[in-house]
């Protein structure tokens, strides 16, 4: 069979009908704001200015066929510099949607088609009633093991439940203890909340595949989900991607749903706030320098600087204000890891790694021990940047530092923590 | 979908963030007045760091003026309607030293507001005159003026920064200036951006390998000019870094855009301003502005969602056709937000004179809005828009920032008078 | 820049005065002939009408009302080169539209006046030219398809004066102007030029003189005591939009009018002209005026001329031979002269003038037919047949030609210089080491010319500083002279944006003259 070959498409005539009103290609100055701070410039020697002139100029093949559109993570941080607000990520979208699907990384696509092949919506294939077993067999030996949470719940298709909250596929498949602290978590606060055996996974790759179709149908299966439930709240735990599918994806198909979506963080904000999480930043006697990653697809692409406030109220109350150093240049305007994207899927590491070295250099600057965020694929970037680049530090998840905060963090919930924190106990 | 509409509250709303929004928050910050501040990328972007208070004079804005401050006496009695002119130049001193003040406090000092101007460096080898500059830039200036022998350095893959082009360009007026080339560590392949050797140099392992090479490339020399490339967030300390490790003494020259001091102040501000309690929504325009008699309110969006601002006083501060504060067409020139009469030539012919860089400059630089005597714009019948509306920065007519080398002292200036109008208005 | 005024003979057996295309189609249909040229232009190749004009590779049909010969002779020569020069021409076919408001039997009888001049013309219903072609207004009320096709005026004299040199090592020379002849027993027996740059003066000896100076071909005959060349200036005004609009070059079915012809060129669309008697052609340059009334007849046609973002505006004049005294210009015949002087009493100078940018080569021909049997030359012209070569350094100035190369070289070290039109530096090394009329202190001007750099949206106002500082990289610069090519450079691409500065232009402008005067102080460069 002949190989599949990639479809031209005229990138101009798209880009008039992507973007109506305002911010056209066309308005372009050509003054590189954009390039210069995209972590994705000169990989495969392309940049965003670069991409916008090949369209303008007409050089739809070259554009249809390039390695880069899988380089850049669509993180809009080109826009946000641009005086212009003009948005390359849409024509990139546009160009992985036409690939043919056996041209495609192979990895992003594997994602969404596992994704799809189950009940789950999860990425990592696992069905609806292994996620359940897992659930309840870990749930059963923290009840056993730590008796302070002998009681503890992981209610399940609970109807009603103000919260449906989402969890990232990784948890259950490889690292099931890390689902615990977020319980405790619930437990402590007192939530009412629930999984739900269907459509509990939160990752889509659909969408960075460029699979409109399938990420539509993730999404539907996702809101059936929810409605199902009659749940108030889709509570996306920490991962950037899933909520932006989420979000985005239920405005870009017009779908009517009467829940609202929101992301952990701002929770755990209010309920510091609240003093329902009575955390402290005692236990950093040592003070241990923490900074924070700020998702670009909760915080540029989504909720802005406001969910980048939470991060940082949280961060503070967690690890002392004194022990947080800010990255540079952080919130809307932050780096992409590089993981994003579906980057770490694509198989492309030598390009995944050159696009993390800003993420790292920003890193290194800080000084700090230890990188938070709310987000898996930046988790696993920055983790592998790190020792790719020869740093030194750690990332760990809020729920496991707001536990640790807590005094209530296992024996096995401690993956993450590097001995110095692991001292701090 | 069920979302919350966000909604802030302020005494003062200034829309725009260029110098002028910015230098605004700042005042407003200064005079305790609770402020918001909405605005994307503009102009502020691109600029050099330098802040010019005065430096040429029409009509041919010919050799640079030493004395800014006399500048603005002969300017007042040729040309009384520059923004300039219509502010006492001790207030016009007091906002300079408050906006440098403020910027040394956050890590980026800047030389004080003297007497005279100083001549500056450009990416061209020309020299350009202005009243304040980034201590990092300082040396440079100096070590001209003193004739010290000097090396400017350029880096391979750095584009429109040739340290041969800045060196034959001065070499009659500085016969110790001379050049090389070297590579950036772990950036010798390809294209390198200011922006991305800056923020690699806040690392200290970049600076130790940096600091070798240069120290090579220096020689027996004991100053160097690099492009503007110490540092994103904290140039103080990476300047001071770099000497200690290197020996030398650095400055920078200011390259062409995309380049690193617009995005520094414009981070600097993102950064600070939060901190400070100004509530700022940064890239987003503001889409609608209703102006009441004892308020207003701003509509925006962001991809979240709408916004909604209501703010007591307003001050427009949008910039020029680059920043969206004012719009050409082919009928002739508008303000997009509230429809403002624009002080214009009467046809598109007289825009522009027919050589580009004619000495009297273009006239539709000249165009803007018109304000009254306390910064107000003024409407078709020649009174103020509204009592709590207020005007700053380039968009204001009868001045040619570009050429009377005056972009950041209009900003400045108009924006700490539209504050002090402000502060007037709110009690 | 520091060379004294020296004084310089040149022998060749004929010049050739004026660098456009007829010029330079003389100088190949020569060279073919193994006659050797040196060609000559005050300014630089396509310096006159041949870069300024409309790119319409015309198939006649727009002459069938006017001037059969014209439009049969256009069809005849556009077929030549689309097979001679496939390189340098676009096919896009062309379409005639007429909107509402438009004289309906003018319409009517379109078709049946191509048919004797031998166009094939199409008539097609007015959605499917609407399907073709997007924007066109929805107000259209009949529509044909004919062979209009494009070509690029710049890569085509370039070609042919690359080509002659390869020949039999003719030569081209910028910056040299014919100021006199000396004139001895009924025959030109030396020209008397300065080379503009240094001012120095150089006398050609040549056996045979040809003027092909186009617009000035009236002065430059005057030189040689000729007073059989009579003259008048029409001028043309024509738009660039940033963008290219339509596939096809779009006609207005209508007697000739302003702003009646977009054409595609490459990436962008050329909307003209209008036509204004001048009677001096030093002062030639666009006005407000004549901008507004073709954005204002063209969006008749195509609704989005109104709201297009233009990038520059241009000027060219073309030479109407005075004879019947014609109401409209564009009545006149677009037909060419070539006269022998031999009524003048000089037996080996002629004047090629008129004509077309479509018509060239048989400009040229019929020129070249004239010298060689003057020179007992007896070889036929070949020009009709033989290909123009692909000559590597001219193929820079056709639009998204560099970027393609520069994509498929994949050499990050290949550094983009221009940004807008994606020139990199490789290309400008080349121009400067290998095209025609290579020269040691070869400008930013006479660079652009030779390739796409400047010609995008920024007009050249962040390139023109990038590759300046090239050059100085390269030592191409060693003092102020790079300064001083690099303001004259904006001060020329200037001339073309001054009319069109609206829109997205007018925030590109500011930041341009921020940047030029505001920082770099290129407007006092003389002060310090
Ligand atoms: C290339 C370059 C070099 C320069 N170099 C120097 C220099 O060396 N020295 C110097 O003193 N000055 C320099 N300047 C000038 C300086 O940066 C400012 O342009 C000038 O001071 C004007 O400031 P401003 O705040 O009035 O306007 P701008 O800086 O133009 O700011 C206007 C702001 O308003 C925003 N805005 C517009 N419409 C809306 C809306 N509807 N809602 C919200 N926000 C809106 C824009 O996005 C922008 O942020 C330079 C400028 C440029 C472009
Ligand atoms: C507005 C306009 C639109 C047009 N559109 C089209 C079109 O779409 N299709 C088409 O086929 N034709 C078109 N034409 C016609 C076409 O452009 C010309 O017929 C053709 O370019 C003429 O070329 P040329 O070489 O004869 O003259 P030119 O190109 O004018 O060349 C004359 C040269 O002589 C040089 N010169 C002058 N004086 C001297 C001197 N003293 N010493 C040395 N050199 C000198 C000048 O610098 C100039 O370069 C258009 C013309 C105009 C004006
Ligand atoms: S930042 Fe915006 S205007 Fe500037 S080059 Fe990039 S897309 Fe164009
Ligand atoms: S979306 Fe992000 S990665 Fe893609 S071009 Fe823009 S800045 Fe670069
Ligand atoms: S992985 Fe993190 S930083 Fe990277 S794209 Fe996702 S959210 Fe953005």
């Amino acid at each position: 069979m002949a190989e599949p070959t990639i479809p031209t498409i005229n990138f101009k005539e798209k880009a008039e009908e992507l973007l109506p009103q305002g911010a056209s290609f066309e308005s372009c100055l050509t003054c590189g704001l954009c390039s210069s701070g995209c972590p994705a410039s000169g990989i495969e020697n392309m940049d965003p200015r670069k991409f916008i002139r090949m369209a303008m100029l007409g050089m739809d093949e070259e554009l249809s066929s390039s390695k880069w559109i899988w380089a850049c993570t669509q993180c809009k941080r080109c826009q946000h510099v641009c005086p212009m607000s003009i948005d390359i990520s849409q024509l990139v979208f546009l160009a992985r949607s036409n690939w043919p699907q056996e041209k495609k990384p192979a990895g992003i696509v594997r994602s969404c088609q596992l994704i799809q092949s189950t009940d789950s919506t999860s990425a990592m294939g696992l069905p609806p009633e292994d996620f359940v077993f897992v659930v309840n067999d870990v749930l059963e030996e923290v009840r056993e093991l730590q008796p302070k949470f002998k009681n503890l719940e992981a209610p399940m298709d609970k109807k009603g439940a103000h919260f449906f909250v989402n969890q990232n596929s990784r948890e259950p498949m490889s690292e099931p203890d890390e689902m615990v602290p977020l319980w405790k978590i619930f437990d402590i606060v007192g939530a009412d909340w629930t999984y739900s055996s269907k459509a509990w996974a939160a990752e889509n790759f659909c969408m960075f595949s460029g699979n409109e179709k399938a990420w539509f149908e993730v999404i539907r299966k996702r809101v059936d989900a929810v409605n199902k439930l009659g749940c108030e709240v889709w509570l996306n735990t920490e991962c950037g991607h899933s909520y932006y599918t989420m979000w985005n994806g239920i405005n870009r198909f017009g779908m009517e749903v009467d829940f609202k979506l929101e992301s952990l963080v701002t929770y755990y904000a209010r309920w510091i706030r609240e003093g329902k999480l009575p955390v402290n930043s005692d236990w950093n006697r040592k003070n241990i320098k923490f900074t924070v990653q700020d998702p670009c697809m909760i915080v540029r692409k989504a909720y802005g600087d406001s969910i980048a406030e939470d991060m940082r109220f949280v961060t503070k109350a967690l690890v002392g204000e004194e022990n947080f150093i800010d990255m540079q240049p952080n919130r809307s305007a932050n780096y992409c890891c590089g993981g994003g994207g579906g980057f770490l899927q694509a198989g492309m590491t030598e390009h995944r790694r050159t696009y993390g070295k800003r993420k790292f250099d920003q890193i290194a600057a800080t000084g700090a021990a230890y990188v938070l965020t709310p987000c898996h694929n930046c988790h696993s970037q920055m983790e592998d940047i790190g020792h790719h680049y020869g740093g030194s530090y750690g990332v760990v998840h809020f729920w496991t530092l707001i536990c640790l905060s807590l005094g209530v963090l296992g024996e096995n919930e401690r993956t993450y923590l590097g001995p110095d924190l692991l001292e701090c106990i | 979908m069920i979302e919350e509409a966000r909604h802030f509250t302020a005494e003062l709303a200034v829309i725009g963030s260029g110098l002028a929004g910015f230098a605004a928050s700042i005042f407003a910050l200064n005079r305790n007045i609770k402020t918001a501040q909405i605005g994307n990328t503009g102009a502020i972007a691109y600029t050099t760091g330098y802040l010019d208070l005065l430096g040429s004079l029409a009509p041919d804005y010919a050799a640079s003026i030493e004395d800014p401050w006399q500048g603005l006496e002969l300017l007042r009695s040729s040309y009384p309607e520059h923004p300039l002119c219509r502010i006492p130049q001790t207030d016009i001193h007091t906002a300079f030293e408050q906006f440098t003040g403020f910027l040394g406090e956050c890590g980026i000092s800047y030389s004080s507001p003297g007497k005279t101007n100083a001549r500056v460096l450009t990416p061209a080898g020309t020299l350009k005159p202005t009243l304040c500059m980034p201590a990092t830039m300082q040396i440079g200036t100096t070590a001209f003026s003193r004739q010290e022998p000097c090396v400017i350095i350029d880096f391979k893959g750095l584009k429109g920064f040739s340290s041969s082009q800045i060196a034959a360009n001065l070499k009659d007026q500085w016969p110790e200036l001379r050049n090389t080339t070297i590579e950036f560590p772990d950036m010798s392949l390809g294209e390198i951006y200011p922006e991305v050797m800056a923020r690699a140099l806040e690392v200290p392992e970049t600076r130790e390998k940096l600091a070798k090479i240069l120290v090579g490339a220096a020689g027996e020399t004991k100053i160097i000019g690099l492009p503007a490339i110490l540092g994103m967030h904290s140039p103080d300390l990476v300047r001071k870094e770099m000497e200690q490790l290197t020996g030398l003494e650095i400055f920078e020259i200011p390259t062409m855009p995309p380049s690193v001091p617009g995005i520094r102040l414009r981070e600097m501000f993102e950064q600070l301003f939060p901190q400070k309690g100004i509530t700022l929504i940064p890239q987003q325009k503001v889409d609608k502005l209703k102006i009441e008699q004892d308020g207003a309110r701003l509509f925006l969006s962001d991809s979240f969602g709408p916004i909604t601002v209501d703010a007591k006083s307003v001050i427009l501060a949008t910039g020029r056709f680059l920043s969206g504060g004012l719009e050409a067409s082919i009928d002739g020139i508008t303000e997009p937000l509230l429809n403002l009469p624009v002080t214009q030539p009467g046809s598109r012919e007289e825009w522009y004179r027919e050589k580009y860089t004619d000495r009297r400059g273009h006239e539709i630089n000249k165009a803007g809005i018109e304000v009254d005597a306390s910064f107000r714009p003024l409407d078709n019948n020649g009174a103020p828009y509204s009592n709590n509306l207020f005007a700053a920065g380039v968009i204001l007519a009868h001045q040619d920032w570009i050429r009377g080398r005056c972009g950041a002292g209009v900003a400045i200036a108009t924006a700490y008078k539209a504050v002090e109008e402000v502060e007037k208005y709110l009690s | 820049m520091t060379e004294k005024p020296t004084e310089q003979t040149i022998e060749t057996e004929v010049l050739i005065i004026g660098g456009g295309v007829t010029g330079a189609g003389i100088m190949r249909d020569l060279s073919l002939r193994g006659i050797q040229t040196l060609l000559i232009d005050k300014k630089d190749l396509c310096a006159g009408a041949s870069g300024g004009n409309h790119g319409l590779l015309h198939s006649g049909s727009r002459y069938v009302f006017s001037d059969l010969h014209s439009a049969i002779e256009c069809r005849r020569e556009s077929t030549i080169l689309k097979h001679i020069a496939p390189q340098c021409i676009e096919e896009t076919g062309g379409l005639f539209v007429a909107v509402a408001g438009d004289d309906p039997e003018f319409a009517e009888n379109f078709g049946s006046k191509c048919e004797p001049a031998g166009i094939e013309c199409t008539p097609i219903s007015t959605s499917k030219a609407r399907e073709l072609e997007p924007l066109l207004s929805d107000r259209l009320f009949k529509a044909y398809r004919v062979p209009d096709a494009t070509v690029d005026p710049f890569h085509l004299a370039l070609l042919n004066v690359a080509h002659a040199e390869m020949v039999n090592g003719s030569s081209f020379r910028p910056h040299t102007e014919i100021l006199s002849f000396i004139c001895k027993n009924g025959k030109i027996e030396a020209a008397i030029c300065r080379d503009n740059r240094t001012q120095s003066t150089i006398t050609v000896r040549a056996g045979q003189y040809v003027n092909a100076g186009g617009a000035w071909a009236m002065d430059i005959a005057h030189m040689a005591n000729c007073k059989d060349v009579n003259l008048l200036y029409s001028k043309g005004t024509l738009l660039v939009s940033h963008d290219r609009l339509t596939t096809h070059v779009v006609n207005r079915l209508r007697p000739p009018g302003d702003g009646d012809i977009l054409v595609p060129g490459g990436t962008v669309s050329v909307l003209g002209t209008t036509s204004l008697r001048v009677d001096d052609l030093t002062t030639v340059k666009p006005t407000v005026a004549e901008i507004d009334i073709n954005v204002r007849e063209g969006t008749a046609m195509i609704p989005a001329l109104a709201t297009a973002r233009y990038i520059r505006a241009f000027s060219g004049v073309r030479p109407l031979l005075q004879s019947a005294d014609n109401a409209d210009d564009r009545e006149v015949t677009r037909g060419f002269a070539l006269l022998d002087h031999s009524s003048q009493n000089l037996s080996n100078f002629c004047t090629i003038t008129g004509g077309k940018l479509t018509t060239y080569r048989l400009m040229a021909e019929k020129t070249s037919d004239l010298i060689a049997e003057r020179m007992h030359n007896s070889k036929p012209c070949q020009t009709h047949t033989t290909s123009l070569p692909d000559e590597e350094s001219c193929r820079w100035t056709e639009p998204g030609a560099s970027p393609k190369y520069w994509y498929r070289a994949n050499d990050p070290e290949d550094m983009i210089l221009c940004e807008c039109e994606m020139v990199p530096q490789s290309a400008i090394d080349e121009i400067i080491t290998d095209a025609p009329g290579a020269e040691d202190e070869m400008n930013l001007e006479a660079i652009a010319l030779r390739s796409r750099a400047g010609k995008g949206p920024c007009q050249g106002s962040f390139c023109g500083i990038r590759i300046t500082s090239h050059l100085y990289d390269r030592g191409h610069y060693h003092d102020k002279t790079g300064l001083i090519h690099m303001r004259d450079f904006f001060n020329e691409r200037f001339k073309g944006m001054r009319t069109i500065i609206w829109g997205q232009q007018a925030a590109q402008m500011e930041l341009a003259e921020a940047l030029h005067c505001g920082l770099l102080g290129l407007n006092n460069l003389e002060d310090d």
